[in-house]
């Protein structure tokens, strides 16, 4: 028997998850309202949110390869099992005998979408800072050819909309009943240990070491 | 429905400016339906939770 808690994420990365979600809630809001009809100066808060976001992307990486803990995110064979069960499960009606460890194979699905798509948001908009002055450069539209800047601009708008579809899953996800627990885990930090026990394998899961 | 959006440079070729933002509707849609879908299977055909 453990501690009646189980520490499931660290302030940083409470944190990095919290200032992640503020800047591209914020990203989205200063691309979409100006669209939608609400006029505002929008530019300098989108730039200045992305380079937020972009500095805590670079956190997250470099504290991720500092602790070596790029692992507990790695798609398995025992995920891939899981992932099979969890399909033959549905399909039988039945709940799943498996349990995952850290985090279930969804999860991290669903980490790795955020993760390639925010990539392209920073990266596409990063090429596109060239376009406007800030106060360390002036503008210079003439960085790239304009069919590549086209091809640019497709990219960032599709994953800024991909964006929209994949936090409204998240936000519903992380409301459900039966999820509570990470919501509250990704707040205040912990899962209680019956919830560990219940939900998780501790062979793949070694929070006892 | 576009799924583009392009504009004329000054020798009249097109050059392509982003997706086009009907497409954001297509998307919150997409996002309202998978979510419907999934309170729908959770609460009518998927077994109980432990």
């Amino acid at each position: 028997m453990g501690p009646l808690r189980v520490v499931r994420h660290a302030l940083p990365d409470r944190l990095f998850h919290w200032i992640g979600a503020a800047c591209v809630l914020t990203l989205l809001a200063t691309a979409f309202l100006p669209i939608a009809g609400v006029e505002f100066g929008w530019v300098t808060a989108h730039w200045v949110t992305g380079l937020v976001l972009m500095a805590a992307v670079l956190f997250h990486v470099v504290r991720v390869l500092v602790r070596g803990t790029l692992g507990s995110m790695w798609v398995g064979r025992g995920d891939i099992a899981d992932a099979v069960e969890i399909a033959g499960s549905m399909l039988a009606r039945k709940l799943p005998s498996r349990r995952p460890g850290k985090y279930s194979v969804a999860q991290k699905f669903i980490h790795h979408a955020f993760a390639i798509v925010v990539l392209a948001t920073l990266i596409t908009g990063g090429l596109m800072l060239a376009r406007i002055d800030t106060p360390w450069w002036q503008r210079n539209p003439y960085l790239l050819p304009d069919a590549t800047w086209g091809i640019v601009y497709v990219a960032h708008g599709l994953a800024a909309l991909l964006l929209v579809t994949m936090i409204m899953m998240h936000i519903y996800f992380a409301l459900r009943p039966e999820k509570l627990k990470f919501t509250r885990a990704m707040i205040r930090g912990w899962i209680t240990r019956q919830e560990f026990d219940e939900h998780h394998d501790p062979k793949r899961w070694q929070v006892d070491r | 429905m576009e799924l583009f959006r392009v504009s004329r440079d000054i020798y009249g070729r097109e050059v392509l400016q982003g997706v086009s933002w009907d497409l954001l509707w297509v998307f919150f849609g997409l996002g309202c339906v998978l979510i419907l879908g999934h309170a729908l299977y959770r609460l009518i055909l998927a077994p109980k939770q432990r």
